[in-house]
């Protein structure tokens, strides 16, 4: 082969990924429809969209802190705890987008303090967030005590249940959302500044960035997201529930890496998220629906999330070697 | 037996840089050989081929004729090879006799550590080397000469240790320790170990070293005998002088102009006080040894390092500088030393390094950026600073060292500068791309920008600089004009702190 068309070929191994991902999901439809015929349907492809969509929210928060080699434990406790808030907020009387707007402030105040954390104490990001996981649970189980705070503000609770052109709200949101954050990561200086701490944090700082304000941006555009997804997620259940959406992360993470942005730092784009959510919760779902046991299911995420962090690991070696063999060349 | 050390045709690739370039050379027991090069010269790569801890990109090393490959620098220490680096490696928490035989010391029958027997056999060790310490005292009370003394303990307590090499020991150490350091390298070179010393400073060299290997931009240069060989000499070897005409033929000629930048007693927690001027159109040169303190002057200045005391004053005004980021605003950059570690990123192309400090300009008032305007100026950048690269989407890394250099370079001059801060801008760099640079700093130089060059290359500040500032012991210890600056001036202010001409 050419050397030139060599060096046509590589952005095209790029994209290949994503082809590559692409096919998963058709694998996975195909899979899950030949066991269950009602999987191919129109419901249930609403239905996965309906349950990517708070996934969908914390992954987009995911991808720029993973880019900025940082990482975030906390958003289901968040999101519970959002939900429980917006709930007590309502029943106390106040009108929606009031407790909506203070809800929302509540995700800012817990990215603010993660980010206190990884800044000011330097502890690592994962160790960080397992802290405010573990306190803001608490906090959704402490401000309810314990109990589920339902919801009969139906004008809220229409925000579960409206669609426009059938798509219920909380997809909508989603979509919006990533439309929105997939610009800002590949065409502003935000974005930018948030690859280039993730390359190299004090190689960004000497050309001028400021890595703690780009990494505390991050984690409360994280709260926001998270929030958001909480409040929409408890108009859906008509309630607040201070022990939902654990493990929320979890998933989360998993779309992200699937999607090819690399715990290395540096590398990925909301394009790979938006195909990595759609491939875990169609297969999440796909699950379900042939009555594999919860129990099992564990296994089948965990196992998920094991081969996602495998190809993580063969594309970072594979890009390794490329440089290695160039760097020879020019040596 | 006579042990026999050899290296065949020994390269190491890291991406852009080719730290060692087909090395072949043999050391033998019995003596005690140095390595001696400048900072990248490839000693230390070297030593980490030798030990496991780099697999050779080509070549192969042989010890006592039996071809040998570690993969881990235990394998290298269980094949009895072992390196006692500058920082220690051993475990603080851990008593004397517990270092020495960590991994494997003395069992019962039933595989219960004999903690009696492992002091008693410490003790021996201990008192062969005529150490004045105790096997059950924890490490971390010792002294760091002390805690040395037990890593190469560690490293003779093994009965097949064959080589042993020093990577730059003395440098924390105080006389004494130093001489009673050469006591114990003399006694292993009298047992007929390879021993191998890497290290700086020209007057150990002469006082412990029978032999000199001298490396050169990764390549081995030759074997000397220390002692028929004067440090000039040395110096010369380690140097080259294929540059020697490249400084005569640069454009100098320019106007020094007012009073630029004036550093008044600034000092970190990693530098004492220090106080210089730099006019415009002036090349300051920083002189020294590694370790010095010149960086760590330039990183308090421009806000990297936590400023403790001082003022800096630009244009006669006094300014505060908190971060790179307002170092910057004020017109003053840095370019660093360690390019991978603190100059490039890695995961951009050509074109987002070259952009990465013209965000603010480059983007609209809700931050999204102007693609044309980047693409611009990486284009001009390219062509200005001459970087080989087939476009500008090809990431950094898969340039050579000299081309990322320049992209570093050329971001910091798209800021448009009143102050450039070089820190070893050619290190492990080629001589082609070399004196492309030394003609950079004398353009910046005559369009009037303050230029500050740090190096370790003695012919490279007193061929570039018009005044050269000479540090020691992270303060400074003289300085010389360009006129007056010789290599032996320089080397003497540097490394005693004495001006051989007053």
């Amino acid at each position: 082969m050419s050397e030139k068309a060599k060096k046509r070929m590589l952005p095209q191994a790029v994209s290949g990924e994503k082809v590559v991902l692409f096919l998963a999901i058709v694998f996975v439809f195909i899979l899950f429809t030949s066991l269950n015929k009602n999987y191919l349907s129109v419901t249930n492809i609403v239905n996965i969209l309906i349950a990517a969509s708070l996934v969908g929210m914390v992954a987009i928060g995911h991808t720029y802190l993973i880019i900025a080699m940082q990482n975030d434990l906390s958003p289901g406790s968040l999101a519970a705890l959002s939900g429980v808030t917006v709930a007590l907020f309502l029943k106390a009387g106040l009108p929606i987008p009031l407790a909506i707007i203070l809800t929302i402030c509540v995700g800012i105040v817990v990215g603010i303090f993660n980010a206190w954390m990884v800044n000011k104490i330097q502890i690592e990001a994962f160790i960080a967030t397992l802290v405010s996981q573990m306190i803001v649970r608490g906090a959704a189980y402490i401000i309810c005590d314990g109990k589920p705070v339902s919801i009969s503000n139906q004008a809220f609770n229409k925000l579960g249940s409206v669609r426009f052109i059938g798509i219920p709200f909380a997809v909508w949101t989603m979509i919006i959302c990533m439309c929105v954050f997939g610009f800002i990561l590949s065409k502003t200086k935000f974005g930018r500044s948030v690859y280039a701490i993730g390359g190299n944090k004090q190689a960004a700082r000497l050309a001028g960035l400021d890595p703690q304000r780009i990494i505390l941006t991050s984690f409360i555009m994280m709260g926001i997201l998270t929030s958001m997804g909480g409040i929409v997620f408890a108009a859906r259940m008509n309630a607040g529930q201070p022990a939902a959406n654990i493990n929320l992360e979890f998933d989360a993470i998993t779309a992200v890496v699937l999607g090819g942005t690399s715990f290395a730092g540096g590398v990925g784009d909301m394009t790979g998220t938006f195909i990595g959510i759609i491939l875990i919760q169609a297969f999440n779902t796909g699950l379900t629906m042939v009555n594999v046991s919860s129990f099992w299911q564990y296994v089948a995420r965990g196992a998920l999330l094991l081969f996602a962090l495998t190809s993580d690991y063969i594309r970072k070696q594979r890009r390794e070697k490329e440089l290695l063999e160039a760097s020879m060349k020019n040596a | 037996m006579q042990h026999i050390l050899e290296f065949q045709n020994i390269s190491k690739y890291f991406p852009g840089v080719k730290a060692l370039d087909n090395v072949s050379f043999k050391a033998s027991g019995g003596e005690v050989l140095a390595f001696l090069g400048e900072n990248g010269a490839g000693k230390s790569t070297l030593l980490k081929v030798l030990n496991g801890d780099y697999q050779p990109t080509d070549g192969k090393y042989l010890l006592d004729n039996e071809e040998k490959h570690f993969r881990s620098p235990h394998e290298a220490i269980e094949a009895g090879v072992s390196v006692i680096y500058q920082e220690r490696q051993i475990l603080m928490e851990l008593s004397v006799a517990e270092n020495i035989f960590l991994g494997r010391m003395p069992v019962s029958k039933f595989g219960v550590i004999n903690t009696r027997e492992a002091n008693e056999r410490a003790a021996k060790i201990i008192a062969d080397f005529g150490l004045p310490i105790r096997p059950e005292t924890k490490v971390k009370d010792l002294s760091i000469a002390y805690q040395q003394m037990v890593e190469i303990m560690k490293a003779c307590s093994r009965e097949n240790l064959r080589v042993i090499c020093f990577d730059e020991p003395t440098a924390s150490l105080s006389d004494d320790e130093i001489e009673s350091l050469f006591k114990v390298i003399r006694k292993l070179r009298d047992e007929g170990k390879i021993v191998i010393y890497v290290s700086h400073r020209m007057s150990e060299l002469h006082q412990i070293t029978d032999k000199v290997a001298i490396f050169k931009d990764g390549r081995y240069v030759d074997t000397v005998v220390t002692k028929d060989t004067e440090d000039k000499q040395l110096i010369k070897m380690m140097v080259g002088r294929d540059l020697g005409d490249i400084y005569k033929n640069l454009d100098r000629n320019k106007e020094i102009g007012d009073v630029l930048l004036e550093v008044k007693n600034v000092s970190s927690d990693y530098v004492k006080p220090v106080s210089f001027t730099l006019r415009r159109g002036e090349v300051l040169g920083f002189s020294g040894l590694v370790g010095a303190g010149r960086t760590e002057v330039m990183r308090a200045i421009v806000g990297a390092d936590k400023m403790k005391t001082g003022e800096v004053i630009l244009n006669g005004e006094k300014i505060r500088i908190r971060s790179p980021k307002e170092a910057m605003e004020h017109g003053i950059v840095m370019v660093p030393e360690d390019r991978k570690m603190q100059g490039i990123l890695a995961n951009l192309s050509v074109d987002g390094n070259i952009n990465i400090s013209l965000l603010d300009k480059h983007s609209n008032n809700i931050g999204v950026i102007d693609r044309k305007a980047e693409i611009e100026q990486a284009e001009k950048s390219i062509k200005e600073f001459n970087v080989k690269t087939p476009n500008k989407e090809k990431k950094i890394v898969e340039l050579s060292g000299g081309n990322q250099q320049k992209c570093i370079v050329a971001r910091g001059l798209a800021t448009n500068p009143q102050v450039l801060i070089l820190d070893e801008p050619t290190k492990g760099i080629d001589v082609g791309a070399k004196s492309e640079f030394y003609e950079m700093i004398c353009s910046f130089a005559k369009k009037g920008l303050g230029v500050i060059l740090i190096s370790s290359e003695l012919p490279e500040v007193i061929g570039l600089a018009d005044r050269i500032i000479v540090m020691r012991s992270l303060q400074v210890s003289g300085e010389i004009s360009a006129e007056e600056a010789s290599e032996d001036r320089l080397l003497s202010l540097g490394m005693i702190g004495e001006d051989e001409n007053e």
